[in-house]
């Protein structure tokens, strides 16, 4: 792991951050993590302004996206990530409690990579979270940066 | 007097009137026997009966109105007649008082040339007379009159011919009290009597035809006025039905769409709300769960059993809730999905069934009794899910069984409809609850007797509901149960 790219989690509940983290704790993915509580910050990171700004260049490895968030939504986020050439490539798994029909259907019409419902019992939970962790952040190899100078 | 009413023999008046009390009175009447029917009537009976009813109308008053008018014309032919008579009778007296003085003359004078016009009235005379009785042929007394006047002129005529031949062989002195007296005195004065009387006959009835006449054009327009007035006020009539039929159904279409809208926004709320359940309620389970377990893990060496016990009850009840919360997603989204129809084959279904059961079936000993199954219509998900739920119950009461029974069949078909059951050996229930059995989250087991949320059943009535078929059940304690369902046949079946 020369080039630790992180992954970006877009959870408006902290509670629901709070697991996630331990999940990804056991596998030690979870200083990877960069959490943003809601729509407009994940926007903000993958852009490189407001509060990151200052930030590292470079795309995230894999984005977990929950579908209900204040200010914009996890579907908004999704549409403007696939409407931009630079951001397209990078893979966003929808994770959220919501097992409805249509957002299954607007997710993947949208062009999310995964679409993963959030287990309500715990260790299932956490065992699906590690596992997206190392799949997303490990084992699968991300798109190349073709239009980042720093990659 | 009497000769003036016989002289019209077609009396008038009541033929006139008859129709026109039919016209006017047997609509109206019509109208409010119709008022009752009306309301039975489609709008297409209602208009034929409304254009009926006024083409009945149009008929029956251009059929009065033909008949007027033939009066009015054969009372003007009977008008010149009588004009013609009347020309004929100056025409007749004039000859006849010509030859009168003329043969007077003639008597006096013995001038030959004073026979001339009398000579010219017997001439005249039988074409004259042949005349008068051509135009005298309507009414008897008139025709009596003409054969009457007609005896009388021609026994003048002999008369002052005998006179003439008198004055030719005895000169004036053999003829002179005829000369002085004339030679026809009483014929003249009779002839002049019953000419008078003809005239006045003829005139008196030209006169009564002339009223009659006038009577009947007054009739006519009277009657046109009313059938174009009575047609209005039918067609008014039919046009306000058809209105009202028309507004009726407006203001139905209208609540319809209305309703419509309503039970639109009720299904978005609907939806809203389980969208709600689904993503709001189970964070906070997930939270439970999620903590417990963080928490059992960071103390668990330093908890005792008992209160290990009370973060395990945490967890699992926090598991449970989400379940019910899932089962009730489902039995939500089973009542709005849309329903996709096809021709499904329940024996292939079944087969799939118990291929996706196979986890549960292991260290089971079961004996499957799986009868041919019809081909019905319906949404292949929806009744895989039936199946399913029905097979996995079969399954959960028979677990105490040494062997468990589970038989699918087909029972009866009738009037399109196939119907089947499920039956098993299962620890069976009581039939005073058997009411309770398809209601949401009705169980009649104890949990700990036996797991479930209570939804499969009320999951398995919504959607045998849906494609328009009954569920029943039978059964008794200890001695197993039968689930029945019905289902429209596939068409090709029916």
């Amino acid at each position: 792991m020369t080039t630790v790219k992180p992954i970006l989690l877009a959870e408006d509940n902290p509670r629901d951050a709070e697991l996630a983290l331990a999940a990804m704790e056991e596998h030690h993915i979870a200083d990877k993590v960069v959490v943003c509580h809601d729509g407009a910050e994940v926007l903000d990171y993958l852009y490189c302004r407001g509060i990151f700004a200052a930030r590292e260049q470079g795309n995230p490895v894999v984005v977990f996206l929950d579908l209900k968030m204040p200010k914009v939504d996890g579907l908004e986020v999704l549409r403007t990530i696939k409407n931009d050439a630079n951001l397209k490539p990078i893979p966003v798994v929808m994770l959220t409690s919501s097992r409805e029909e249509s957002d299954l259907a607007q997710s993947y019409a949208l062009g999310a990579n995964a679409y993963v419902v959030k287990p309500v019992e715990f260790h299932q939970f956490i065992t699906a979270v590690k596992e997206l962790g190392v799949f997303w952040g490990v084992i699968n190899e991300p798109p190349p940066e073709s239009s980042d100078p720093s990659a | 007097m009497e000769s003036v009413t016989q002289e019209s023999p077609t009396t008038p008046a009541p033929i006139h009137s008859e129709p026109v009390s039919h016209s006017s009175h047997a609509p109206i009447l019509k109208t409010g026997w119709l008022m009752e029917r009306f309301a039975h009537w489609s709008i297409e009976q209602r208009v034929l009966a409304g254009f009926g009813l006024v083409f009945a109308g149009i008929v029956v008053i251009s059929a009065i109105s033909y008949r007027n008018t033939s009066v009015l014309i054969e009372n003007s032919l009977l008008d010149t007649k009588s004009h013609e008579l009347v020309q004929l009778l100056g025409s007749v007296e004039e000859a006849l008082g010509a030859a009168e003085s003329g043969h007077r003359r003639y008597l006096v004078t013995g001038d030959e040339s004073y026979l001339k016009s009398y000579r010219a009235t017997v001439e005249q005379m039988p074409e004259y007379l042949r005349y008068l009785r051509g135009l005298a042929n309507e009414g008897a007394e008139q025709r009596d009159r003409v054969e009457a006047l007609e005896r009388l002129i021609t026994s003048q005529l002999k008369a002052e011919a005998g006179a003439i031949i008198q004055r030719e062989q005895l000169g004036y002195e053999g003829v002179r009290h005829l000369a002085l007296a004339g030679a026809a005195k009483t014929e003249i004065e009779e002839i002049h009597r019953l000419m008078t009387e003809l005239d006045t006959t003829e005139q008196r009835a030209l006169h009564a035809r002339v009223e009659e006449s006038a009577g009947s054009t007054k009739n006519t327009i009277a009657l046109l006025g009313l059938g174009a007035f009575l047609q209005l006020v039918l067609l008014a009539a039919v046009y306000f039905l058809i209105h009202h039929d028309v507004a009726e159904r407006r203001r139905v279409a209208a609540e319809l769409q209305s309703r419509g809208e309503l039970l639109r926004a009720a299904n978005k709320e609907l939806e809203a709300f389980s969208y709600s359940v689904s993503h709001d309620l189970r964070a906070p389970l997930r939270h439970i769960d999620g903590y417990a377990a963080l928490l059992s893990k960071a103390a668990g060496e330093t908890l005792n059993d008992k209160a290990r016990r009370y973060l395990q009850t945490i967890s699992n009840s926090a598991k449970q809730m989400g379940q019910l919360i899932d089962d009730l997603l489902v039995f939500s989204r089973m009542g709005r999905q849309d329903m996709l129809y096809t021709t499904v084959n329940l024996d292939q279904l079944i087969k799939t069934v118990l291929h996706d059961l196979r986890l549960d079936l292991q260290g089971r000993t079961i004996s499957w009794t799986i009868h041919p199954l019809p081909n019905v219509s319906g949404d292949p998900a929806m009744l895989r899910q039936v199946f399913v739920n029905l097979i996995s119950n079969a399954l959960k009461f028979t677990a105490t069984r040494p062997e468990a029974k589970i038989e699918v069949g087909a029972g009866p078909r009738s009037a399109g409809e196939a119907e089947v059951f499920v039956r098993d050996n299962g620890v069976g229930f009581d039939m005073q609850y058997v009411n309770k059995l398809f209601g949401v989250f009705q169980r009649l087991h104890r949990n700990d007797e036996f797991e479930g949320t209570g939804i499969g059943l009320a999951n398995v009535r919504r959607i045998i509901h849906r494609h328009g078929g009954r569920t029943w059940a039978e059964g008794a304690p200890d001695q197993g149960a039968t689930f029945h369902f019905s289902l429209p046949l596939a068409r090709s079946l029916r």
